[in-house]
């Protein structure tokens, strides 16, 4: 294939993908002639230069489209429904053309015929009404037909257009644009990442050598930020709004509702949020699926909605937002949500979990099932889609980027699934752990938490069923994988009594288990380099990495680690915990609370609100008046003391003190404790009689516990005075 | 695959009368590999070793940003594990670059394409499918291996199959 019809190709499609948006969005706003004049504008552009590269089959489509827009844009047609279904026709039929060219160099043959006749057949209530559309396909044709002499170049034929259309502003505005970026081939992109990978790696290396010498460290400083500012600016070059995901979606979600007789208004957030271009491919699957379940299964027919009361046209929000290293990208509808007992009921038919274990599962756990393969509700399966066909599918392509995904919904209210993503797949943050004598990298996206065991409990906490080993983290039992009995067969997993060990307890494909290692260095940010097949087949490893000392590692693949080693997969990915206590009433309603010692009283602090955990000698508890505070990063933090721990140590300045960091609306305060005992989730207790929600107490393993009231502890100051004050410093803990 | 390395020599034979070839040392054996399909050699590596590889792989080496398999010449050869430094060779091969661990490298011999001669019939399969003939030096003979077929990717193959 030659430059020229490579060049418009690209160019097609992009006009293509702008006639897309306008046509959806024109369907709201029929009255707005910008929209018919790009529409215009990228048909015409494609017939121009069509004729001038030869290729009639397209040429002729895009003339029939462009007589019927035309005459929209002469406001002689008004955009109805059916009108706007035939160009989106128009739309594909171009679409299918350009794919054949660009798969075989020609246009193959296809029966256009019937769609030009169809694009005929609406400009008829026109056609019909006189004479004066004869002249208006003969003004447009004679304008559009290519020069029969000198062929013009393609900007040659997308300026006659302009010329001919007399509107000039948004041309101009496209070509200030063309002048100000440059399209670059993607593989030069991944070869540049590359190499601000090696540079990222040697000026590791650099840092750690020239750490001694004074001259060089300013050197070596300066190296480091360049290399930091470049590093991103490579990885800036290969993000792309979401909108171009985003943009696709309009469509879709108007052709389903149509084929599914929904009312659906879609709504879009963060579209300029960008993630790496091979990202946005990867998710661009789940996330159709996501919307096709959402339109399908969520949103209820009108009739349905108005008879629940609610508003008959249904909300679909697709958002997304940067937060931290990573992209979230949300799909909530307010639909019918998904009900927990159908899909425990279905679970245990499907052989999937038992009935005592679904019994055991909070309704948070119950929902991750749909996630399992084989999982579906087959009542409900339909052309479209089935909520739960292909929900595994979405869940292994989005933890295949090292993403994650979660559904919360509320029968009657609606459902939201959550992907997580991060922002790039060539460096990650992972964890180096060390066995057989080797560094690995551990991926953190797995890592759910690290228990340390120490040499003196090493041979006290494995717990053994005939030989697969056990470990009780908080009351549940955790299968564990001993790593160096996996990559030496034939090692004996025993916990050597003089070594630290430490479990890694990682949640992969839905499977969750601990991985015992030797030791733990530093978490590092990686670099992914790629394994030969003949290692990538041992299936263990899913790259290999340089760290900063020089040293190679390979990466581990938690998942197939998880698969390798029998663990099954648990349907509880999610970290929702249950510390064996009943549920009371509506269990979505469970917190997740720090369970606390105050001076031999126990108390629940929400966990949400917990900022950090900081243990201290008393000694940094100072006093303003009566009232405890503590210097915390510069910022004075009121230190409540109910529990009377800092009256119970006081005389004995050695003595060490845990203060519990919250947040309580807009500002900080901390809890003084003497240590932290555990994470439980609490449910609620109704008075007995009244079932009235007592406030204050939660259940927590089997205790009732009461809860620290955060809202209690008096401010230091004026609150005007202060609310500034712990904003930043909420900005500094952040 | 074979055909295409005959055909090679034949080619050379006939082109050129003389062939640049790196002489390496195995335990007591010469190996010569053909000095155009060599990227760089690499003296005194340690390759990261990878646990359940499978028993060619001599572990992984860091070569200009990319992180490359090595072959084992010792161990596909069956000879001892010795615990030294080897020499690398960085053999170019379509599936990307590899590494080739030695025991020493010799040196660059120029040598008459004439003084080739390809594998006895009587060699073992095994060999034969690694060796790619020898040339008759002055008291002794150089085997010529053919980086195409040490190929980690091949050699994986081959084992499987």
């Amino acid at each position: 294939m030659d430059e020229l019809t490579r060049e418009f190709l690209i160019e097609s499609q992009e006009g293509l993908d702008r006639m897309e948006r306008c046509l959806t969005d024109l369907e709201e706003r029929p009255e707005e002639t910008s929209l018919l004049a790009e529409i215009f504008r990228s048909v015409h552009t494609i017939k121009g230069t069509t004729g001038f590269l030869g290729f009639k089959r397209l040429e002729k489509l895009a003339h029939a489209g462009e007589n019927l827009l035309g005459l929209l844009r002469e406001g002689r047609l008004c955009a109805s429904a059916s009108i706007i279904t035939g160009l989106l026709q128009l739309l594909d039929g171009l679409r299918s053309i350009l794919r054949t060219i660009e798969a075989e160099g020609h246009e193959g043959q296809g029966k256009d015929a019937e769609l030009i006749c169809r694009l005929e057949e609406l400009q008829a209530p026109v056609l019909s009404a006189g004479a004066q559309p004869a002249l208006v396909s003969t003004a447009s044709a004679s304008v559009s037909a290519p020069p029969p002499i000198a062929a013009p170049p393609p900007p040659a034929a997308s300026t006659a257009a302009e010329e001919y259309e007399g509107a000039s502003r948004p041309r101009a505005q496209a070509n200030s644009a063309a002048e100000s970026t440059l399209r670059v081939d993607v593989k030069l992109l991944n070869r540049m990442m590359n190499l601000v990978g090696e540079l990222v790696l040697t000026r590791n290396q650099v840092l750690q050598a020239t750490a001694a010498d004074p001259k060089l460290t300013l050197l070596s400083r300066r190296l480091d930020m360049v290399t930091a500012d470049l590093r991103e600016s490579v990885m800036k070059a290969r993000m792309q709004p979401v909108s171009h995901i985003f943009s696709k979606m309009p469509r879709i979600v108007r052709d389903l509702s149509q084929t599914l007789h929904r009312r659906v208004s879609l709504q879009l957030e963060g579209q300029d949020t960008e993630l790496d271009k091979s990202l946005l491919e990867a998710i661009k699957d789940p996330l159709t699926h996501a919307v096709r379940n959402a339109l399908d299964h969520g949103i209820e027919p009108p009739h349905v909605r108005e008879a629940a009361g609610k508003d008959p046209e249904g909300t679909l929000r697709l958002r997304a937002a940067q937060e931290g290293s990573h992209v979230i990208v949300e799909v909530a509808d307010d639909g019918a949500g998904i009900s927990v007992d159908k899909i425990r009921s279905k679970a245990i038919e499907r052989g999937l979990i038992t009935a005592v274990r679904a019994a055991q599962l909070s309704e948070r756990e119950l929902l991750q099932l749909i996630f399992l393969p084989g999982f579906s509700t087959a009542a409900q399966i339909t052309s479209v889609s089935g909520r739960g066909v292909g929900m595994d599918v979405v869940r292994t392509n989005v933890e295949k980027i090292g993403g994650k995904v979660e559904i919360d919904a509320r029968v009657g209210k609606g459902t939201t699934l959550r992907l997580r993503i991060p922002l790039t797949l060539a460096i990650i943050p992972a964890l180096i752990v060390r066995s057989v004598g080797q560094s690995f990298a551990l991926p953190q996206g797995a890592l759910s938490e690290l228990v340390h065991v120490p040499p003196e409990q090493a041979a006290g906490v494995i717990e053994w069923i005939e030989d697969a080993p056990l470990y009780r983290l908080r009351g549940k039992l955790l299968p564990l994988v001993f790593l160096d009995r996996l990559l030496v067969p034939g090692a004996q997993p025993q916990l050597a009594a003089r070594r630290d060990h430490f479990i890694a307890v990682l949640d992969a494909d839905g499977r969750r288990f601990g991985l015992v290692v030797d030791g733990l260095a530093d978490p590092e940010e990686i670099v992914v380099k790629p394994l030969s097949a003949v290692l990538k087949d041992i299936g263990l490893y899913s790259g290999a990495t340089v760290l900063g000392n020089g040293d190679l590692a390979l990466i581990l693949d938690p998942g197939a680690i998880a698969m390798r080693a029998g663990v099954a997969m648990g349907g509880e990915a999610e970290t929702a915990r249950q510390t064996g206590g009943d549920v009371f009433g509506d269990s979505a309603n469970a917190a997740e609370y720090l369970l606390v010692d105050a001076a031999g009283r126990q108390a629940a602090v929400p966990l949400a609100d917990v900022l950090r955990i900081e243990q201290l000698p008393v000694s940094r508890i100072e006093y303003i008046g009566y009232r405890p505070v503590l210097n915390f990063e510069g910022q004075l933090l009121p230190v409540d003391d109910t529990g009377g721990v800092l009256a119970a140590v006081q005389g004995n300045p050695q003595a060490r003190i845990v203060v519990v960091v919250c947040r309580e609306g807009g500002r900080h305060v901390g809890i003084a404790v003497s240590h932290v005992l555990d994470v439980a989730a609490g449910s609620d207790l109704f008075d007995a009689g009244t079932q009235q929600r007592s406030s204050g107490v939660t259940l927590l393993a089997n205790r009732v516990t009461g809860v620290v009231n955060l809202g209690a502890v008096a401010p230091l100051h004026e609150p005007q005075d202060t609310t500034g004050e712990w904003n930043q410093m909420a900005e500094t803990v952040r | 695959m074979s055909a295409q390395a005959t055909a090679l020599h034949r080619r050379e034979k006939s082109a050129s009368a003389l062939v640049e070839i790196c002489s390496v040392r195995l335990g007591p054996g010469l190996f010569g590999v053909p000095i155009r399909h060599i990227v760089e050699i690499i003296g005194s590596a340690r390759p990261h070793p990878v646990p359940l590889a499978p028993g060619f792989v001599g572990g992984l080496l860091h070569y200009r940003g990319d992180v490359l398999t090595t072959v084992s010449l010792r161990r596909l050869l069956g000879l001892p594990r010795v615990d030294q430094p080897m020499d690398t060779l960085i053999l170019e091969s379509p599936a990307g670059c590899f590494g080739l661990l030695v025991d020493s490298v010799v040196e660059v011999l120029t040598l008459p394409a004439a003084d080739h001669e390809p594998n006895p019939s009587t060699l073992d399969d095994n060999r034969k499918d690694l060796f790619a003939g020898a040339y008759k030096l002055k008291g002794s003979l150089l085997v010529m291996l053919d980086p195409q077929r040490l190929d980690p990717i091949r050699l994986g193959a081959a084992r499987a199959a």
